[in-house]
Order: C-alpha cells, then sequence, then structure tokens
C-alpha cells in the first residue's frame, strides 16, 4: 500500500495516521493536533474525507462513541505502514538534504 | 451565519456515508465550522464521497447504498399500495348505493372488470402482507429491545385505527338515533342529504386520509431506522435466516402489478359503465351525492399517481437487487 492510493488526502491520511501515533483521539482533537504539530489546519471535509478511506483500509479503527463524538486508534497494520512508510521519507530526508549540503 | 449551514451540509453527503459518520461529524462541525473556507471544504468533501460511492471504492458504504435502495423501494411500494386503498375505497363508494351496481348483473363485461378489481386487491393485500411480515416481525423485535425510541411512531397506526373505528361507532350511533345531533339527519334520502350529513361524513373521510397517511409516515420512519438486513427466525424448531428487503422485492413487485391491473380495469370499468349510463357520468353518484365526474377523476388520478410511484420505487431498487 502506498499513499497515492488516498488521492488528494494523501497528506491529511499522513498527518492523521502520525497524530493518531500518539494515542486515541476523536476529529476535533486530531484537527488541533495535527495543527500544532505541522501548522496546517485540515478543514473538517478533508479530515473526514482521509479518516474513511483510512478506516475503510483498516489503518485505523473506530472506538465505542463518547457522546457523539468517535475516538479513533491507529492499528497493528496502520502502525506498520507508517512506520515503512516514515522510514522512507526519512532516506529521501536525509539523501536530499546530504546532496544540498554537498 | 455559518453556523446555521450546519444541518444542511451534512445532508450534502450520500445517505450510506451519513448513516456512518454523521453524528461524529455533526459534533466535528458544531466545534470547527468557523469560515466561509470551511463550507467549501465540506462541501468538496461531499462531492468527494459521493464519488467514492459511485466509483464502488468504499465496499461498506456500497452496501449500505443498496440496503436504503432497497428499503426506499419497499417503502415506496408500501406507501403507494396505502394510496391505492383510499381511491379503491372511494371507488367501492362511488358505486355503493349507484345505478352501476344493478348495472353489473346484466353487463357480464362489467361484472368481469369489476372482478378482476376486487381479485387486483386480493392479490395486492396478500403481497403486501407476505412481503412485509418478516420485515414487521423485525421491526418489532427491535422497538421491544433496542430501538426503543421508535415505540411512539408504532402507536400512530393503533391511534389512527381506534380514532376510524371511533368515529365509525358516531355514524352508526347517528344512524340509529341514539345521538342527535341538529342538523344532522339519522338517514338521508335521495335528493335531501343535510349539509350537517355531509360534514360528518367529510369528518370521517379527513380522519381516514390523515390516519392512513400519519400511519405510513410514522411506518417509514421506523423501518428507515431498522438498519438490518437480515434476521434470523425460529419456527418448529428450527432457524431460518431472511433477507428482510430482498424477501420483500418479489412481493412489491406483484403488488405494483396488481395496482397496474387494477388501474387498467378500473379504466374500462368506468369506460363500459359510461358507454351503458351516460347519465351517471353526468349526474350526482359520488358520495354524498356529489359530482360523479369529480370521483372519477380523483380516483383515476390517484390511483395513476400510485401505480407510477410504485413502479419508480421498483426500477430503483431492482438494480440495487441485482447487485446485492
Amino acid at each position: 500500500m502506498d499513499t497515492s492510493e488516498f488521492g488528494r488526502f494523501s497528506d491529511p491520511a499522513l498527518m492523521i495516521l502520525a497524530s493518531l501515533a500518539g494515542g486515541e483521539k476523536h476529529g476535533y482533537a486530531m484537527m488541533e493536533d495535527i495543527q500544532a504539530m505541522t501548522g496546517v489546519r485540515l478543514g473538517p471535509g478533508t479530515l473526514y474525507g482521509a479518516l474513511s478511506r483510512l478506516e475503510q483500509d483498516g489503518l485505523i479503527e473506530a472506538l465505542p462513541a463518547d457522546e457523539r463524538r468517535r475516538p479513533y486508534k491507529l492499528t497493528t497494520q496502520g502502525a506498520v505502514f507508517l512506520r515503512q512508510y516514515l522510514a522512507s521519507l526519512k532516506k529521501i530526508v536525509s539523501l536530499g538534504l546530504k546532496r544540498l549540503e554537498a | 451565519m455559518i453556523k446555521k449551514l450546519r444541518p444542511w451540509l451534512t445532508r450534502l453527503y450520500p445517505r450510506a456515508w451519513r448513516d456512518r459518520y454523521a453524528p461524529e461529524f455533526d459534533a466535528l462541525l458544531e466545534q470547527c465550522l468557523h469560515s466561509p473556507l470551511d463550507v467549501v471544504d465540506v462541501f468538496l468533501g461531499a462531492i468527494d464521497a459521493h464519488l467514492q460511492l459511485l466509483n464502488g471504492e468504499n465496499v461498506t458504504w456500497r452496501m449500505m447504498n443498496m440496503l436504503n435502495k432497497l428499503r426506499t423501494t419497499i417503502l415506496i411500494v408500501f406507501a403507494a399500495y396505502i394510496g391505492f386503498i383510499i381511491a379503491g375505497l372511494s371507488l367501492v363508494g362511488l358505486a355503493d348505493d349507484s345505478p352501476m351496481i344493478p348495472l353489473m348483473k346484466t353487463n357480464p363485461s362489467l361484472a368481469a372488470a369489476w372482478t378482476i378489481i376486487q381479485a387486483g386487491a386480493v392479490v395486492a393485500l396478500l403481497a403486501i402482507v407476505i412481503g412485509g411480515t418478516p420485515l414487521v416481525l423485525t421491526i418489532f423485535r427491535r422497538v421491544l429491545t433496542s430501538q426503543r425510541r421508535d415505540l411512539g411512531l408504532l402507536l400512530v397506526p393503533v391511534f389512527s385505527f381506534l380514532a376510524i373505528m371511533l368515529y365509525l361507532g358516531f355514524i352508526f350511533l347517528v344512524g340509529s338515533g341514539r345521538i342527535q345531533i341538529p342538523g344532522v339527519l339519522p338517514a338521508v334520502q335521495p335528493g335531501n342529504f343535510p349539509l350537517g350529513n355531509r360534514l360528518m361524513l367529510a369528518g370521517f373521510a379527513l380522519v381516514f386520509v390523515l390516519g392512513a397517511i400519519a400511519s405510513t409516515l410514522a411506518v417509514w420512519k421506523v423501518v428507515s431506522n431498522t438498519d438490518i438486513e437480515q434476521e434470523t427466525f425460529h419456527t418448529l424448531g428450527r432457524p431460518f435466516t431472511v433477507k428482510i428487503h430482498s424477501f420483500a422485492f418479489i412481493p412489491a413487485v406483484i403488488a405494483s402489478i396488481s395496482m397496474l391491473i387494477m388501474l387498467i380495469a378500473t379504466l374500462a370499468w368506468f369506460g363500459l359503465t359510461f358507454s351503458a349510463l351516460p347519465q351517471v357520468f353526468t349526474g350526482s353518484f359520488g358520495p354524498w351525492q356529489t359530482s360523479t365526474q369529480i370521483w372519477f377523476i380523483g380516483i383515476v388520478a390517484l390511483m395513476t399517481v400510485c401505480t407510477i410511484a410504485a413502479f419508480f420505487g421498483l426500477a430503483r431498487g431492482r438494480s440495487a437487487r441485482n447487485s446485492g
């Protein structure tokens, strides 16, 4: 699986996975966390567009609703995917930085 | 201003999506809907959800969408059938105590058309009862266990029926002279139909029609709230599972075809009656000595609308059933 599957939601999907790597959260908590983490404020439509795809792909899992708000958590598959994806990004980042410094 | 848009924004999403995400999405919008850009973002998200559904990307939503379509089909046919019953009872009211009934005894074609209407009514009723039984049993089971908030809605048909029965009892008491109301005669004669009697019977028609509409809407709402496709029943100690909406589809087709046949037979019956007795068409043989023409137009129009609605519902549900 790669993030191109998520189309215009690939970056938001990655941000959601990274946010949930820090623990289970509901939609609004994810929005705030992502904004604090990246400076990007995800719109509600974008957030749930990515969220629904991540859930469908089994990368995140819905937990029982707390009143109307439903928290989500990263699944094992989601954690593996995020780890692999961040590792590949890390390689690109370090290689790019090395080339810039050379 | 933007906050006021919140309920409408969630409605932009497909039903299947809303069934899964609406409460939590609405809770999110309550907290984060601040600017027109958020509205645009939700709008784009809704378009994306529709496209996802159309492309069949999301299997869960697709299944829910098919179930919704099938359920809507069953409900449309049921509502159309109720409308058709009202038209059918009006037809009986029109024919009753009119020269049309004696005419049928001497006119075999007219009698045959009437028999077809009656047979169609029986077949449609049986189809609705057979197709609806698993659905009704499932709903009762759910309402008595996990869906108790809908208990009040299920009482609407019961109270409607009681209201109709009470009104009939009232008419009976007036007719038997046990209740006397100024301006209302216990028995009316041709050419002497006081305004009081007309109002009393118009009141009955109003109670009947309102009761039928309220009951249909209540049943529609309860069925819409029941997100179950299959249910297991136990008969003679053996369990069997029924896909309740798919099961109801064939009876819905039979009921719709019966409605079409009854409509054609009704048109034939009217045509034969009016050609044999033209004075009936121009006269006032309708209930409460009202114009026959108005009743003819009203009955045929209602039957036509209901039949078209039933076939529209079937066309909508056919694709869902085939792919389900």
